[in-house]
């Protein structure tokens, strides 16, 4: 009797060598797509939206173009995954793991190829990641003790960082907002409290850090334009009119003069809430919501200055630096946390009015104001940004830094081959694919860069066969450098987060034999 | 799930092959729309540029001759197309003015890219060039400006009429150079002299005349007439104007509420009452004195009812209803008064003062004038006339722009000269300088500065002029080291242009030149569209 189907309808099934090419060639189609925007000389893409408004983004960032694709290979969809979780743990190196992620697939192909079983290249992937990494341990540089040092690691972390990105004319510049702003958070990775305000106009040279916070709105009517030792309340409260909530209710009366009361209660009602807001002892008041003429009067008239809808990010942001809590019912001020800070006033950036209160609670608070010239150059520019921040902040904390420009990649590749000569077995052929991965970094950034890459490469090796030498590709001049003296460094985080969840993506991918596609959930046809 | 598919079928072998085909081909693609876009603006620039007719999907018609409104309204879909317009966009933020400059640039450095990459120049090397050029593109250009003092009124009507000689309204020049440059400079603030806050100066437009009734209004004026109703004043002297959030009709509240009515007398009642409620209002309102009411427009409830208006003409009370909210600001500011929110404040501080406030017959429509305010704010307003819509709106953009260049003036006091000078002194020291440059970069920078003799070509071209002959006679004016050579297109003719007037903003120079570069380098170095969701 012949076995029924299994699976439902439209279920497909791909086993054994066919399930396993799937997943190779969608990884590897990912990995092509992304590879050229890596290193200095990487190329932009455009992403065109096809939903409403056809948005156009240009970005060099691998993770924003990885997320925004569409795709349908379950492969390539695990790439994708690893570059979100490199962004939200490192926030650099997005690209560079979706590489080297693809490069030890497309090994691993050719050893399966060879009929290697893929179990004896997954531990020998294990090896050669765990070599890779105790090799690159062993050259790390700390100058956690040495502030000054330190500071010099941050900014040629952040040069580096920066100078595959749009920044990287600016990259002195900007390399220095970023590290001022994260030292000022003092060792805490909330990035939180940087805050990124894009202003179109000038050009990305204008950009500039700001102590304090800037709040893109407008001071209401007849209000002090400026504060000092502001006592800030922070609220979410209607500042309309509190209605009735039950649907259906209203109120029966039979003059107008009742009409009248009614109304005059009202107002009566917003009056007295006003009262309790300014009986808090503040001078700065602001709403998530709208204030209507009347309360904003009021306010006017005691001399507060009232900020009104401001956005849900604006105000949790306010009231974490400086240090108040959102409030929304004011009948006892005394368990409500206001917010404090030395000057409130009315700044211009550009064409545009926006509110600075500076000398704020929270110390590390800053406000990077990026200047450029569209909002294509300014999207990405704060992409650039953020991602030199989230590795700086990481540095902060994990203080090791490694030299770059496919320095670390030849360093590994060495241990590792060294790996592969000692190990007896069928193995030492997965170690050996391992460090032929690792090279292709290298080779990508050169080629990338228009340069003979075979030749840079094959350079590169013969230099890294001395001990202790710190060359890697110099990109700008197109040759064989001393990364030290060119100043570039990479955070060791962010290397290790690279190398290990790109092993173990490949891993995944690997031990995969058979996919199984379900049935598009269907729309019950009521029969 | 495209993307995927169409890198599927590419084998290892072959594939670095195929994948420069196809970004070569994108680049290629990139470099021509964003062309076409650069060419369509073309023939708009300089005082002999033609003007466009748009006809929007609504069917409305727009003619003019500002870059930044053409692009607007083009719609254009691809991608690097739409960074041309962005950059246009850009452009009229940063300076206002020099729209079509700064696309026509764009183009001529595609132009000249498209040549570099086809001779096999690595696009971020080409990229890279261009950004030195233009840093040293700037350098010229302030080592060419000339320093101005904000009294030198002169030298700043001639920037604002050399902005305006190109538009459509040229011939009125003279009238709108002078307004722009008052306007400015009576709303510049002299605790903060670099900014200028271009919202201060209030342009109306109200059809009938011709664009030679246009004028500057120390005051207000409303495109509103009076309310007629009951006879009301139109005309009063020695206003004191009022500011008001409220309403003055019949009370609403904000819940539900129904008034029930058992019987006739009652319903009496109700409307007795109606009619002393608001008579109290009025009374209120005439004891501080108030003669002028500006009501702020009310989506709850009606601002006024005809009741209302009544008695506040028999009170002699004039008033202008239906004032917006945005506008609230820019009114308060310039009456130095206060707005009232309800009629418990209604107090004789709020108020602003004014000697006149009248109500005055334009064309086929009615406007009203407030002047002669005390202690009034750095605002202006301009009253534009013009025969037609399409002129009114073309009349003010050509002043925003000329607003725009004095607005620069102000905040960097630097002027350089006109008619294609700068250009062709830059494209000549660029020469010069790429001759000393090592390697690709020295053979870029010299594309960079042929680039940018499209500028008095174009100019030269547009006015009817034989484009090379002009710009060999410049060049080798230049070479001669008349600086200020530039092309005189009234005359037809190369002379010295600071001689003829012919000035312009440093700052729209420079910053046509940045962004044009940095949008440049920016579609350089795309190699691949991506659809997305």
């Amino acid at each position: 009797m012949a076995i029924e189907r299994i699976l439902k309808d439209d279920a497909s099934e791909e086993k054994g060598e066919r399930a396993r090419m799937a997943s190779f060639v969608g990884a590897i189609a990912i990995t092509d797509l992304v590879k050229t925007t890596l290193g200095p000389k990487g190329m932009d893409k455009i992403l065109q939206s096809t939903g409403r408004g056809q948005a156009v983004t240009v970005t060099n960032d691998g993770a924003t173009i990885l997320k925004s694709l569409h795709i349908d290979n379950p492969a390539a969809k695990v790439l994708i995954d690893i570059s979100k979780v490199q962004d939200d743990e490192v926030g650099d190196g997005t690209t560079s793991v979706v590489v080297l992620a693809g490069e030890l697939l497309r090994e691993a192909e050719k050893l399966v190829a060879a009929k290697i079983h893929p179990m004896t290249i997954i531990s020998g992937y294990r090896m050669a990641a765990e070599c890779a990494r105790n090799a690159l341990l062993q050259r790390v540089v700390d100058n956690k003790e040495n502030a000054e040092k330190f500071k010099l690691d941050l900014m040629k972390i952040a040069m580096t960082t920066l100078s595959s990105k749009i920044l990287s004319q600016d990259k002195v510049h900007f390399a220095q907002l970023a590290v001022d702003a994260v030292m000022r958070l003092k060792g805490s990775t909330n990035l939180e409290a940087i805050q990124i305000i894009k202003k179109p106009g000038g050009s990305l040279k204008d950009s500039f850090l700001d102590e304090g916070f800037i709040l893109d709105k407008k001071i209401g009517l007849g209000q002090p334009k400026r504060i000092e030792n502001a006592k800030i309340l922070v609220a979410n409260t209607a500042m309309d009119t509190d209605k009735v909530k039950i649907y259906g209710a209203r109120v029966r009366v039979d003059s107008m003069s009742k009409v009248a009361e009614i109304e005059g209660a009202e107002k009566e009602k917003m009056r007295e809430k006003v009262q309790k807001i300014i009986a808090h002892g503040i001078n700065c008041f602001v709403n998530r919501q709208l204030i209507y003429n009347f309360p904003e009067e009021l306010f006017a008239d005691a001399g507060i200055l009232a900020i009104e809808h401001a956005d849900f990010d604006g105000i949790e942001r306010l009231a974490l630096v400086t240090g108040g809590e959102i409030a929304s019912t004011f009948d006892n001020p005394e368990s409500v946390k206001l917010g404090h800070c030395k000057l409130i006033e009315e700044i211009m950036i550009g064409e545009d009015k926006l509110i600075h209160f500076s000398g704020v609670e929270m110390g590390q608070a800053c406000t990077i104001v990026l200047r450029g010239a569209s909002h294509h150059v300014l999207d990405e520019a704060e992409r650039s940004l953020h991602d030199a921040l989230c590795v700086l902040s990481q540095t902060v904390n994990d203080t090791r830094v490694v030299l770059g420009g496919g320095w670390p990649e030849m360093v590994m590749a060495k241990a590792v081959d060294e790996l592969a000569r000692q190990t007896p077995g069928k193995k030492s052929h997965a170690i050996e694919a391992f460090s032929r991965a690792l090279v292709a970094i290298p080779t990508i950034i050169a080629d990338n860069a228009g340069l003979d890459s075979a030749d840079l490469v094959a350079q590169l090796r013969a230099e890294h066969h001395k001990e202790g030498c710190n060359a890697g590709i110099d990109v700008i001049s197109g040759s064989v450098g001393d990364m030290a003296e060119l100043g570039i460094s990479e955070s060791f985080k962010v290397k290790q987060a690279v190398l290990l969840s790109a092993t173990e993506a490949a891993e995944m991918i690997l031990r995969v034999d058979e996919i199984i596609t379900c049935a598009p959930r269907k729309r019950e046809d009521r029969m | 799930m495209a993307a995927v598919t169409a890198a599927q079928p590419r084998s290892s072998k072959t594939e670095s092959y195929v994948d420069n085909k196809r970004k070569e081909d994108i680049r290629q693609a990139n470099i021509k729309a964003a062309r076409a876009v650069a060419d369509a603006v073309r023939t708009s620039l300089g005082p002999k540029g033609m003007d466009k007719m748009i006809s929007t999907a609504n069917g409305e018609v727009i003619i003019t001759n500002d870059g930044a409104t053409i692009l607007n309204k083009m719609e254009v879909l691809q991608p690097a197309a739409k960074m041309l317009v962005d950059l246009s966009k850009s452009q009229d933020a940063a300076a206002g003015d020099g729209t079509t400059t700064v696309v026509v640039i764009a183009g001529a450095l595609l132009k000249q890219c498209l040549l570099l990459l086809t001779n096999g120049i690595h696009p971020t090397v080409i990229s890279d060039a261009l950004h030195k050029a233009s840093t040293k593109a700037v350098d010229v250009l302030t080592a060419m400006a000339v320093p101005l003092e904000l009294s030198d009124r002169e030298s700043l009507i001639k920037s604002a009429s050399t902005s305006l000689n190109s538009k459509v309204v040229s011939q009125y020049s003279t009238l709108l150079a002078p307004l722009a440059v008052d306007s400015v400079l009576s709303v510049v603030d002299p605790e903060k002299p670099e900014m200028v806050d271009l919202r201060d100066i209030k342009i109306v437009k109200k059809l009938g005349g011709t664009v030679d009734d246009t004028e500057l209004v120390k005051g207000l004026v409303f495109d509103k007439k009076a309310s007629h109703a009951a006879g009301g004043p139109t005309r009063m002297e020695n206003a004191k104007i009022a500011v008001i959030q409220f309403q003055i009709s019949p009370p609403k509240t904000d819940i539900e509420q129904s008034i029930v009515v058992s019987d006739y007398t009652q319903m009496d009642r109700i409307l007795k009452e109606e009619r002393n409620y608001i008579l109290g209002m009025i009374k209120k309102i005439k004891a501080t004195g108030c003669n002028v009411l500006l009501i702020q427009k009310s989506i709850l409830r009606d601002a006024v009812t005809d009741l209302s208006l009544h008695y506040l003409a028999k009170a002699k009370i004039m008033v202008i209803k239906d004032v917006e909210r945005d506008d609230i600001e820019f009114i308060t500011k310039t009456l130095n008064c206060l707005p009232i929110a309800n009629i418990e404040h209604f107090r004789a501080e709020k108020l602003g003062h004014a000697d006149l406030v009248e109500e005055v017959s334009l064309g086929d429509g009615k406007i009203v004038k407030v002047t002669g305010i005390k202690d009034m704010g750095r605002t202006t307003t301009v009253l534009i006339r013009g025969s037609n819509q399409l002129v009114i709106d073309e009349a003010e953009r050509s002043l925003h722009d000329a607003l725009c260049v004095v607005r620069c003036l102000v905040s960097k006091r630097f002027l350089i000269a006109g008619g294609g000078a700068p250009e062709i002194e830059l494209s000549r020291q660029l020469g010069a300088w790429s001759k000393v440059l090592h390697g690709m970069e020295g053979y870029c920078v010299r594309s960079f500065a042929e680039a940018l003799e499209v500028i008095p070509y174009t100019l030269a071209e547009n006015a009817g002029l034989n484009p090379i002959a002009i710009v060999t006679e410049l060049r080798n004016r230049h070479a001669q080291g008349e600086i200020n050579a530039g092309i005189n297109v009234r005359k037809g003719q190369i002379t010295n242009i600071l001689e003829e007037n012919v000035v312009q903003p440093l700052l729209v120079s420079t910053s046509a030149i940045t962004l044009a570069t940095e949008c440049v380098r920016m579609i350089l170095k795309i190699d691949d569209i991506v659809n997305v969701r």
